[in-house]
């Protein structure tokens, strides 16, 4: 277990400050946060390899206050492997082992083992990451610390090498803490997410609950959200409404009917926000497209033409502008509003969407979340 | 504007010519001059002979004691912040400033007969003034700077990160040291003691005024000089500096190799 309480440090300039959150026994957390916002110095603070300054860190319930690098039982993968120049692949795995035997199985597992006969200079980057992640669960770690470890391999590998890391902690215990730029590479593998921005936490919990209920604008975009809107939050009055299900118990439980008005358009959610100035974050995964309106509960269904479609693989994000004068259900008039969706490409072709298309864009009540 | 290009870089080239000559002619008129003829006087010239063994053997000591005392020295500056350690850095680099006759003297006032030191070490039977052990403090001082230097070097090009892989790993901080940092910074080192026996080889200044005998071989080349001309005097500065440029030679040449290779990162 990790647990952090007002954690702090400091190398130069930059500060970590009130650092708290907990990754529990055998799990696996994720920190995300863009380049410089204190990931690798919050990883290197747990490793012990920079001192606390203030705060509460335990690891597996003991107190690491004074507790050295080398007696904390907590491995660090760097992004860039540092296999030491000097020893063979071999000796880099079993650099820290008490058992060769298990050591030289951990990387079987991880494929570090048919490098075995590779000199360390020649290895790829990937390579360098796969035989440092093996050195790393050699000497069987409490914890295991992962600063973006997986970004140099091919996706295929990545894929495999994580599930296999994952499995690995869960078979052994290990509590594993990875830190990632990449908020889809956070996404799968964590049962925490730790949302980090210029040393402080901006918000933890659950990757669906950061997905889904983000603290911020700035946390709604930084993970993906491409539809946050600024505007006004209204309250429709204490009636249940029926366009959302369970909205007696919702309302019961303190939340309001919200009608959310930005630029022209206005949006329909049941929510606990305070009227007045807020954002309205929907995730274009629940934005549905189609030819013509929905014969569905969907609240907030709204005419516009298509202004983008990307295609990246399997999935298709096409911008539709939302321009007021259509006449949809939510629409007011005025000023155009872009709504992202994201759709199978399948759906994409099926729906023959091009630039200038007119489609209808839809999404439930609940599907916009107000912060 | 090529013309411009071109008329620069034969500035450079000329500049550059010059310089070289500068720094190369003496020592190779020197060598000419007199490297044949010490090379006999070896079998020949006890005198020479003994102290060369006398150069060689108090410079190795130098040489030992400054990675002794200078390693951990050079680690600590490079590796840990502390209060005062721009300020350690200086007072070490300062032999290197002073002339090194005044580095003599200043040892002198420390290791003399009549100082707290050598007064103590001359109890115990330890002669500083007028032995070997002053020639290799004498070198040491004049030299050991450099090395720490050199050191100091070697550690900051070896990335602190693969000493942090190493403890998380479970070494402690020596044990890293030992297996990591020693192999990583392992050229660099050796670069420095070699630069330091050569320095301490050919050091004069400071070895005049606390031991001028027995004669090391910078002291007999000056002393048959004033004593008997140049001509007396060229056989031993040129082995002199034979004996200087071996080791620099041999460094570069193992840099070069595909076996130094093996030291770096």
């Amino acid at each position: 277990m990790i647990e952090a309480e007002a954690l702090g440090a400091r190398v130069g300039e930059f500060e970590l400050r009130d650092v708290s959150f907990v990754v529990p026994a055998g799990k696996y957390g994720v920190v995300i946060g863009a380049a410089g916002s204190g990931k690798t110095t919050l990883l290197e603070t747990i490793a012990g390899i920079i001192p606390m300054k203030g705060g509460v860190l335990r690891l597996g319930g003991k107190d690491m206050r004074g507790v050295p690098a080398e007696q904390r039982n907590a491995g660090i993968v760097y992004q860039h492997g540092y296999l030491f120049p000097h020893l063979s692949v071999e000796e880099n795995v079993r650099y820290g082992a008490r058992d060769v035997a298990f050591s030289d199985a951990m990387a079987v597992r991880i494929g570090a083992a048919e490098l075995y006969s590779r000199e360390v200079r020649g290895l790829s980057g990937g390579e360098r990451q796969l035989v440092a992640i093996a050195r790393a669960l050699a000497p069987r770690p409490g914890v295991l610390l992962l600063d973006e470890p997986f970004s140099a391999l091919d996706p295929r590998r990545r894929t495999l090498v994580r599930r296999e890391v994952r499995a690995i902690a869960r078979e052994l215990g290990i509590t594993v803490l990875q830190v990632t730029h990449d908020f889809t590479e956070a996404g799968l593998p964590g049962d925490v997410a730790i949302l980090i921005d210029q040393g402080r936490v901006l918000q933890s919990g659950t990757p669906e609950r950061l997905f889904r209920e983000p603290a911020s604008p700035y946390i709604a975009e930084f993970l993906g959200a491409e539809n946050v809107y600024a505007g006004e939050v209204r309250y429709l009055g204490d009636a249940a409404p029926d366009w959302v299900d369970g909205a007696t118990e919702l309302l019961a439980r303190g939340h309001r009917a919200i009608e959310f008005r930005t630029g022209g358009l206005a949006l329909y959610t049941v929510g606990d926000a305070p009227a007045g100035e807020g954002h309205a974050v929907i995730r274009a995964e629940e934005v549905l497209i189609s030819a013509a309106p929905q014969e569905s509960s969907a609240r907030n269904q709204f005419k516009g033409v298509v202004s983008e479609v990307a295609t990246t693989g399997a999935l298709t994000r096409v911008t539709v502008e939302i321009t007021g004068v259509g006449g949809g259900t939510g629409t007011h008039g005025g000023t155009s509003v872009p709504i992202v969706a994201a759709l199978t490409t399948r759906s994409a072709q099926e729906l023959v969407l091009r630039e200038g298309s007119e489609v209808w864009a839809s999404f439930k009540a609940m599907a916009v979340y107000l912060c | 504007m090529r013309k411009a290009h071109r008329a620069a870089s034969v500035i450079a080239a000329i500049c550059g010519s010059l310089f070289l000559l500068f720094l190369v002619a003496p020592i190779v008129r020197l060598v000419g001059a007199g490297g044949a003829d010490g090379l006999r006087h070896l079998f020949t010239d006890a005198e020479l002979r003994s102290a060369l063994e006398l150069t060689a053997l108090t410079a190795t000591s130098a040489t030992a004691l400054a990675i002794l005392g200078g390693t951990p020295l050079a680690y600590l500056l490079e590796r840990r912040q502390f209060r005062g350690r721009s300020l350690l850095a200086a007072v070490i680099d300062l032999p290197l400033l002073i002339p090194h006759p005044v580095a003599g003297i200043a040892l002198l006032l420390v290791l003399g007969r009549r100082s707290l030191v050598g007064g103590t070490l001359l109890d115990l039977g330890i002669r500083v003034v007028g032995s070997p052990v002053g020639i290799v403090c004498a070198m040491l001082f004049v030299s050991a700077p450099l090395y720490v230097s050199a050191t100091r070097e070697a550690f900051a090009r070896v990335d602190v990160r693969y000493e942090a892989v190493a403890r998380s790993l479970g070494d402690p901080a020596w044990r890293v040291f030992r297996r990591v940092t020693l192999p990583l910074s392992a050229r660099g080192l050796i670069a420095a003691g070699v630069v330091v026996w050569a320095r301490a080889v050919s050091e004069f200044g400071a070895i005049v005024i606390l031991t001028y005998n027995p004669k090391v071989a910078s002291v007999l080349s000056y002393d048959r000089f004033t004593s008997y001309g140049l001509d007396e005097a060229l056989p031993v500065a040129a082995v002199l500096a034979i004996l200087a440029f071996v080791p620099l030679f041999l460094l570069r040449t193992l840099r070069a190799s595909r076996g130094a290779a093996a030291f770096v990162q």
